[in-house]
């Protein structure tokens, strides 16, 4: 999932705990007790990736269509645990993991201009589209291609999936090619929010689906739009109107759906959205977080600070070692760059303590029992050093041992390519000043972000030696959605890759791919801790920060983080003082 | 006069031609984002990259894809789709083009109103303590960065952010046919801080030209035959002080656009100056050919209106 972005400081994911000193959210995540009624306005530098729910991966995103959407599985704000919404209860799966039935709610309606019941066909539908590649969903093959018939190459229309089954109206049944361990955790993704076929099926069809623009709605929230169905209240890139579904039943919803009205205004400079918000005339952070400047301030603001929230991210920043170059093919030259970096100067650059922890391993705190303790927890650091700023003798001891007589590196100089723009570009000047330590000349190519992802470090052939501005969210609190994709040798693909540093270890293969067929979750959580150890003493890639991201709420609002969405406001559960 | 304007049109024609094939070979060329990767997002197989790519007609030779735009571009006036939201470039450009004419022209109509008259009066007194404090203000205007000085009179007189709390505050801007009086009180910072730098560069141009002007024969032999002194600036002075001038504010709307994208950023305009903005954040080809081309067609229109109008404020501007 993209995440929130990434304008001074730092961003983040789903979380379990809130971090950062002084900073709560201090029981004021709303309940019953909301006002009915009123305006939020929440305020964006940018637009959401895809106004349509099948395209959205975004965090931005999701903190509309969830609100507008119902998935077969939902969270409350202060949860990393899914509960059902469109499901009547949770998934049940069958003892050899290969069928998962789930039960819908009954009168739950689409809003108009369709209006009618939703049925278990809908959410089938739903999930079938996000295999045309008019709609290209990009988590649908990486989650729902083990169900039997789903189509392995793209589709130019949607596809019937014989895995999808629908024996009645209320009744969905997933058949699967082998147990997933995270399957029943991907049915809270947004592709499984019903879609009615009969409507939808004109604006699939072509070579870009334009149903986002005829989107209809069976969350508490629609965009608004006119009685053909055409959304009126989206203009990219400027505004996002959303107005109450009068289909929506709360007797059928944990939602309180305080507001009468959501307005998301685009285009905000971060630090002039910041003092709107702290002025009143504005609500809540979107996808930018305040400056560090702004955030400076704020903290030391006693009245101010409290309306500041910081939520622990699911994921983690690191820098990727190509381990099919020299010299970083070598263990021990990879090893004594973990020790040489200074993580702390690093940190920094995105803002310093306040940005989140110095990060040792990659499942991120906020996992807790689910992988993190496993791990080791906070205890589990294989390249320690004083405050995390690097031990140059450790590292030089390493480099003598990889046959470096000196103890630094006498080869040819190494490439890295990097963000063009503070603060990524910032950090990799530390790398560069680290590595110098241990003998390294380190050029660095400098591209746009997108750029430096799409062109460079996504491609295998055009990779460098050195990738230092990547990360990876979890799309959900699963282990496996963080390693995964990211270190499993079987996932290195010509393009779009992203195993960064190319890794592949045959033992932590295996194990990743016993891992994903673990139905047992105490198990699962015990082997991906010990992935997660594994893959951190390989050195491949080095982890340096587990983010927080924080989120401002104006005196006029409740507050009401997603702690499972990287802090983006659950607005259906904010209210109006 | 006709056959010339004729001729600078189909230079002018030209001219957008070329624009256009050199956004795309730099869109090609240069190591910019992905846009089907970006399409895609982080979890999608090289199959659907390589799908999506396809369907966008990425897959086929930059020189082919320029030729279908182009073709589109004659016969249908067809800009294009968005790579990143699939919406028309055409509609998305001609929904915010009253946003941007609304900064520019206020904007130009700010700087040519601050800029003239600051160089008159700096002309008339020169190195007296209002000359000097004009052309130091000045001074001060021109360093200021567009992005800097927005965020500067935010900071002290939009509402919601000011101190003062003056203006109207970023992200207000409605439409003039909605509300004229919220449309005035949204901009009227963006037009100060826009035209701030022409303002001042502007004054210091004008003091200089009629001071020079001033000291012409002709100055001398208007004063001698006992005209007035303001019908001798105005009449005399000015009018051949101003004709450099308008040749430079004909060059310098291009880089008003230029202003304008950082101040539609600032004070969050929807005009096509942050349409471009965010067209290139997402590599987003056919929004930045498009917003590309509207830039240039708006230049080369200006220039070549400069050009005509020169025949008029110039006497011996003959065109063949």
């Amino acid at each position: 999932m993209r995440r929130r972005n990434a304008v001074v400081v730092g961003l983040a994911a789903g979380a379990l705990v809130l971090v950062a000193a002084g900073f709560s959210s201090g029981g004021k995540t709303s309940g019953a007790q909301g006002k009915k009624g009123g305006t939020i306005t929440m305020l964006s530098n940018g637009d959401v990736d895809h106004i349509d729910p099948g395209q959205a991966y975004y965090q931005f995103t999701y903190a509309i269509t969830y609100i507008t959407q119902r998935p077969l599985l939902a969270y409350k704000p202060n949860s990393v645990t899914p509960i059902p919404d469109l499901a009547a209860s949770m998934p049940t799966v069958s003892a050899n993991g290969l069928t998962v039935t789930v039960h819908i709610k009954h009168g739950i309606k689409f809003s108009p201009p369709v209006n009618r019941e939703v049925t278990s066909a809908d959410v089938k539908y739903a999930m079938e589209r996000g295999f045309d590649s008019a709609v290209a969903n990009g988590y649908a093959s990486a989650y729902f291609g083990d169900l039997v018939g789903a189509p392995t190459t793209p589709q130019n229309k949607v596809p019937n999936i014989s895995g999808i089954q629908t024996p009645n109206k209320y009744t969905i049944v997933f058949k699967l090619t082998k147990p997933s361990g995270v399957f029943v955790g991907a049915l809270q993704e947004p592709l499984t929010a019903p879609v009615p076929a009969s409507y939808a099926r004109k604006y699939d069809k072509g070579t870009a689906s334009s149903y986002g623009n005829w989107q209809v709605a069976t969350g508490p929230y629609m965009i608004q739009n006119n009685a053909a169905g055409k959304i009126t209240g989206y203009a990219p890139g400027r505004q996002i109107v959303l107005v109450r579904n009068p289909n929506w039943n709360p007797k059928t919803s944990w939602r309180p759906a305080y507001a009468d009205k959501i307005v998301i205004k685009e285009g905000f400079d971060p630090t002039v959205g910041t003092k709107q918000i702290l002025s009143g005339s504005a609500d809540v952070n979107g996808d930018f977080p305040p400056p560090a400047a702004e955030l400076k301030s704020i903290t030391s603001n006693s009245s101010q600070k409290s309306e500041l929230e910081f939520t622990a991210t699911s994921g983690s920043r690191y820098i990727a070692l190509n381990t099919r170059k020299p010299p970083f093919n070598k263990l021990l030259v990879r090893q004594a760059v973990a020790y040489v970096l200074d993580r702390n100067a690093m940190r920094l650059t995105r803002g310093g303590p306040i940005d989140g922890k110095i990060a040792t391993h990659f499942i991120s705190p906020d996992f807790g029992p689910v992988g993190f303790n496993q791990a080791g927890g906070l205890t589990f650091n294989p390249f320690p050093s004083a405050g995390g700023s690097g031990d140059v003798a450790k590292a030089m001891a390493l480099m003598k041992k990889a046959g470096y007589k000196s103890g630094k590196y006498s080869g040819p100089q190494v490439t890295q390519v990097a963000d063009n723009s503070p603060p990524g570009s910032n950090t990799a000047a530390v790398v560069a000043n680290s590595l110098a330590k241990i003998g390294f000349n380190v050029k660095t190519i400098s591209v746009q972000h997108a750029a430096m992802y799409t062109r460079f470090c996504n491609v295998p052939k055009n990779e460098p030696n050195i990738c230092p501005n990547v990360g990876w969210l979890a799309d959900f609190h699963e282990p496996q959605t963080l390693l995964d994709p990211t270190f499993n040798g079987k996932n290195i693909i010509p393009t779009n890759n992203s195993n960064w540093p190319l890794l592949n270890d045959p033992a932590i293969n295996k194990l990743m791919d016993k891992a994903e067929l673990e139905l047992n979750p105490e198990t699962r959580y015990k082997e991906w801790g010990q992935i997660d150890d594994m893959i951190t003493k390989t050195a491949a890639a080095i982890p340096w920060i587990w983010e927080t991201s924080p989120t401002l709420y104006s005196t006029k609002v409740t507050h009401a983080s997603e702690l499972w969405n990287g802090g983006e406001p659950d607005m259906s559960f904010m209210s109006v003082k | 006069m006709g056959a010339y304007i004729v001729r600078r049109t189909l230079w002018a024609i030209l001219l957008l031609l070329v624009v256009s094939f050199l956004t795309f070979v730099i869109f090609n060329v240069f190591p910019s984002a992905d846009p089907a990767a970006l399409r895609a997002g982080r979890n999608a197989t090289p199959a659907l990259i390589e799908q999506i790519r396809r369907n966008l007609g990425l897959s086929k030779p930059f020189y082919t894809q320029y030729w279908i735009y182009l073709k589109g571009l004659l016969e249908h006036f067809n800009l294009g789709y968005s790579y990143y939201n699939t919406e028309s470039v055409k509609s998305e450009i001609f929904s915010r083009l009253p946003a941007t004419i609304s900064v520019t022209v206020g904007g130009f109509v700010a700087w040519m109103l601050i800029g003239i008259p600051v160089g008159i009066i700096s002309a008339i007194k020169p190195r007296s303590l209002l000359d000097r404090i004009m052309m130091g203000g000045s001074l001060v205007a021109i360093s200021a960065p567009v992005y800097f000085l927005g965020l500067v009179s935010l900071f002290l007189f939009a509402q919601g952010t000011g101190v003062l709390q003056w203006a109207g505050a970023a992200g207000s801007y409605v439409p003039i046919t909605q509300n004229p009086g919220t449309w005035f009180n949204s901009l009227i910072l963006a037009w100060l801080t826009l035209a701030a730098a022409f303002a001042a560069f502007y004054a210091r141009m004008t003091r200089g030209n009629l001071i020079e002007v001033m000291h012409e024969d002709y100055i001398r032999t208007a004063r001698a035959k006992g005209l007035r002194e303001s019908v001798v600036i105005t009449k005399h002075g000015l009018r051949a002080a101003l004709t450099p001038i308008v040749t430079m504010a004909g060059m310098d709307i291009g880089l008003l656009l230029g202003g304008a994208i950082l101040t539609e950023i600032v004070f969050n305009i929807p005009g096509i100056g942050r349409y471009a903005y965010d067209a290139i954040v997402n590599a987003d080809l056919p929004a930045i050919q498009g917003t590309v081309l509207f830039g240039a067609f708006f230049i080369v229109f200006a220039n070549l209106v400069v050009d005509i109008l020169y025949a008029f404020l110039d006497p011996r501007v003959t065109y063949g």
